[in-house]
């Protein structure tokens, strides 16, 4: 029955972990997006990583949660509304633009030249 | 007149060679249209073409030796991020958006997630299309 529980608990708090993870890759991303100048990213950056670090050693599992909520919904609040995506990303602005043609279609370049010239 | 049919017998002879040629390329002639077919087969490859595994490799290593937290000298293409190089999963999320940023392309978050050594990004980024 422990073990049981210990393997509950241990799947409990690696999910946590992995959350915590999404969590601050994105808040990174979304810095870099507010903080255009990279000076001024690496300063936001390092406050982000504080506010991380302080909770570092905290046990209790409920606190976890609450933190990593907290977390996620002020993650929620201030996202850029015009993140900077990579432009052949789903999102981004070159996403499916020349998607290929299908195969057995192609064009014949005669430049509008008549057939019985 | 009967070497001016000469001369078109040879000019024909010379035409219907340089028709023959053209042929190969689906049957039409001319300077132009072999330009466009070499054309038309690089648009084909806009999706990308994929990296080479050695260099990627040296870029990597070379992203995480910069990487301030890192000691220089402990980094090899079989580095564990977390067990050798004592980063943690914090610094193994920067080292991530660190490569994302050098080469130029987006991974998905749950992937992200994954990517716990140096061997396994250089798989990932060498498989991946638009890597630049």
């Amino acid at each position: 029955m422990s073990s049981v529980s210990a393997a509950a608990y241990l799947a409990r708090r690696a999910a946590q972990k992995e959350r915590v993870r999404i969590l601050y890759r994105r808040a990174l991303k979304d810095t870099l997006n507010w903080a255009v100048h990279r000076h001024l990213f690496y300063q936001d950056a390092s406050n982000l990583r504080e506010r991380f670090d302080a909770n570092k050693d905290v046990e209790d599992i409920g606190t976890i949660d609450r933190l990593i909520a907290d977390g996620e919904a002020s993650y929620n609040k201030w996202w850029h509304p015009d993140p900077y995506i990579v432009p052949w990303a789903p999102g981004g602005t070159k996403f499916t633009r020349n998607p290929t043609p299908p195969s057995g279609i192609e064009i014949i370049y005669n430049y509008g030249r008549e057939d019985n010239d | 007149m009967a070497a001016a049919a000469a001369a078109r017998a040879t000019v024909l002879k010379h035409l219907r060679v340089a028709v023959a040629g053209g042929s190969l390329h689906g049957g039409q002639r001319g300077f132009p249209w072999l330009l466009a077919n070499s054309l038309r087969r690089f648009s084909e490859e806009v999706r990308g073409s994929f990296l080479d595994k050695s260099e990627v490799t040296d870029r990597v290593v070379s992203v995480v030796k910069n990487f301030q937290k890192v000691d220089p000298s402990k980094v090899t293409p079989e580095a564990h991020f977390q067990n050798d190089l004592g980063l943690d999963s914090l610094d193994t999320v920067e080292v991530v958006i660190a490569l994302e940023e050098e080469f130029g392309f987006e991974i998905p978050d749950n992937e992200a997630d994954k990517i716990t050594n140096i061997k396994m990004a250089v798989d990932f980024i060498a498989s991946h299309p638009q890597a630049k």
